[in-house]
């Protein structure tokens, strides 16, 4: 042992190697399907979410946002969203409509983090079927947060669901609609906007659920639209034709997003950019 | 599947006995490396020596996993193509060990295809959730007298196909970014 030691550079390689794995502890991966993340990387909703409510908007505010969704594998796009989206003039925060992974590694989404975090604006997602593939739901849930949340920003209260309804069998779970008409019931804030990314319209969202989900979207007369991703390319429609509108979201890889400029009682206006 | 993976590792080591190329056969005790907190297993030595087949069988805890524990079980094959004395005999290195995987995760939210899901249309998802294939490059430095059996540390980079075709599809991702340590020690039974 003695011998080796001496005869080799490895007294001096030793210590190096050892710095180099303990400040690189991704490299412990001990299955691709572990959920969990280091401390500045779990919770991310909530701490966006802080962020965010440190520059409160005052009521009768202009609101502006970035909407955008599906940034699975588009990691090159994503450096160059931030760097457009860091650009844009009195935006309070960005949107991203599921699908932050592309195979529901808790890595994958950490990668997502990496250039995300650059934003000079706090984002917020919802949770898309591919971060339920395989273990994604306890890594989603760790490193970004709970599926179903809602939070109030000056006058206009966000609802985030999961409306992923084929990840569940179709078991009728998602969306859970006691949830959304609870948070749809709410007065308290001047106007509602529903996030998810499977849109109902969609074949991958629960079929026994289609008619309740849109029938009370129609009735909430605070809503003033849905926004959806899924389907990587950008839309504005009222595919049920009841007056409610759905938008869905261009895609990282489409590299094109939207700003959404929102005031009045339900007064709004759209701006894509290409990136 | 295990039992495939068993017959494999196990069925060409009858026939290779004879011609002296093959064995002897080691257990292995492995660290990570994307194939559980710890994995237990073994194999035999072919090529004379210079060829590796073993099956592991690695456990996740519910810690690692944020529900069931889940066991992975590995077929991995390491190929050795050069041994070098250190001084005394007793020690030896096999500088580069080039290696290749595929491995099978237990637990009801891994799918084999996304056929076998039952939710999905053909081709929705084109991966498998629960098989995984591997590349790793190592080293490895052995200790043992002559005859006798011998004792092996090892560690390797390795990485899956789902990171590597993330690191193929986009140049922000860099090697590190996908690479995964794994290692541990190998003890020939004689």
């Amino acid at each position: 042992m003695r011998s080796f030691f001496q005869n080799l550079p490895v007294r001096a390689l030793l210590p190096a190697a050892a710095a180099f794995l303990f400040s690189s502890c991704d490299l412990l991966e001990f299955s691709p399907n572990d959920h969990r993340a280091p401390e500045s990387e779990r919770d991310l909703t909530e701490k966006n979410l802080t962020r965010l409510l440190q520059n409160p908007l005052p009521a009768g505010d202009t609101l502006r946002f970035v909407f955008t969704g599906d940034s699975q594998r588009f990691y090159d796009d994503a450096e160059d969203l931030v760097k457009s989206v860091n650009q844009q003039p009195g935006i309070q925060f960005m949107l991203v409509s599921g699908d932050i992974s592309d195979f529901g590694f808790a890595r994958e989404m950490r990668w997502v983090n990496d250039d995300l975090r650059k934003l000079k604006v706090p984002y917020l997602t919802v949770v898309g079927n591919h971060d339920l593939v395989g273990n994604g739901r306890k890594a989603y849930e760790a490193i970004f947060g709970p599926r179903n949340y809602s939070f109030v920003y000056g006058d206009t209260k966000f609802i985030f669901t999961d409306t992923n309804g084929r990840e569940y069998n179709f078991d009728r779970t998602a969306p859970d609609m006691t949830w959304v008409n609870k948070e749809l019931a709410d007065r308290t804030a001047r106007r509602h906007v529903i996030i998810s990314h499977v849109p109902p319209q969609d074949e991958d969202f629960d079929p026994a659920l289609r008619d309740e989900y849109a029938g009370a979207l129609r009735e909430d007369t605070r809503l003033l639209f849905e926004l959806n991703g899924h389907r990587h390319a950008f839309g504005i429609s009222q595919p049920f034709e009841d007056g409610v509108t759905y938008i869905n979201s261009s895609s990282f890889e489409s590299r094109q997003y939207v700003i959404l400029t929102v005031w009045g009682d339900k007064e709004f206006r759209l701006k894509q950019v290409t990136f | 599947m295990v039992a495939g993976m068993l017959a494999v590792v196990l069925l060409p080591t009858a026939s290779a006995r004879a011609q002296h190329a093959a064995g002897p056969y080691f257990l292995t005790l492995h660290v990570a490396g994307g194939t559980g907190l710890v994995a237990l297993g073994g194999g035999y030595r072919l090529a004379h020596e210079r060829l590796e087949p073993e099956l592991l069988v690695g456990y996740v805890p519910r810690r690692l996993s944020g529900g069931k524990a889940l066991a992975i079980f590995t077929l991995k094959t390491t190929w050795l193509p050069w041994k070098v004395g250190l001084g005394a005999a007793r020690w030896q290195t096999q500088p580069v060990t080039l290696g290749a995987m595929v491995n099978y995760t237990t637990g009801q939210q891994f799918f084999l295809t996304n056929n076998t899901a039952g939710r999905y249309r053909p081709g929705y998802y084109w991966w498998s959730s629960a098989v995984r294939l591997g590349l790793l490059a190592g080293t490895r430095l052995s200790y043992g007298r002559p005859g006798s059996a011998r004792t092996a540390a090892y560690a390797e980079l390795s990485t899956n196909d789902l990171h590597l075709v993330s690191a193929l599809t986009n140049h922000s991702l860099r090697l590190p970014d996908i690479l995964t340590l794994g290692g541990g020690l190998k003890q020939t039974l004689k």
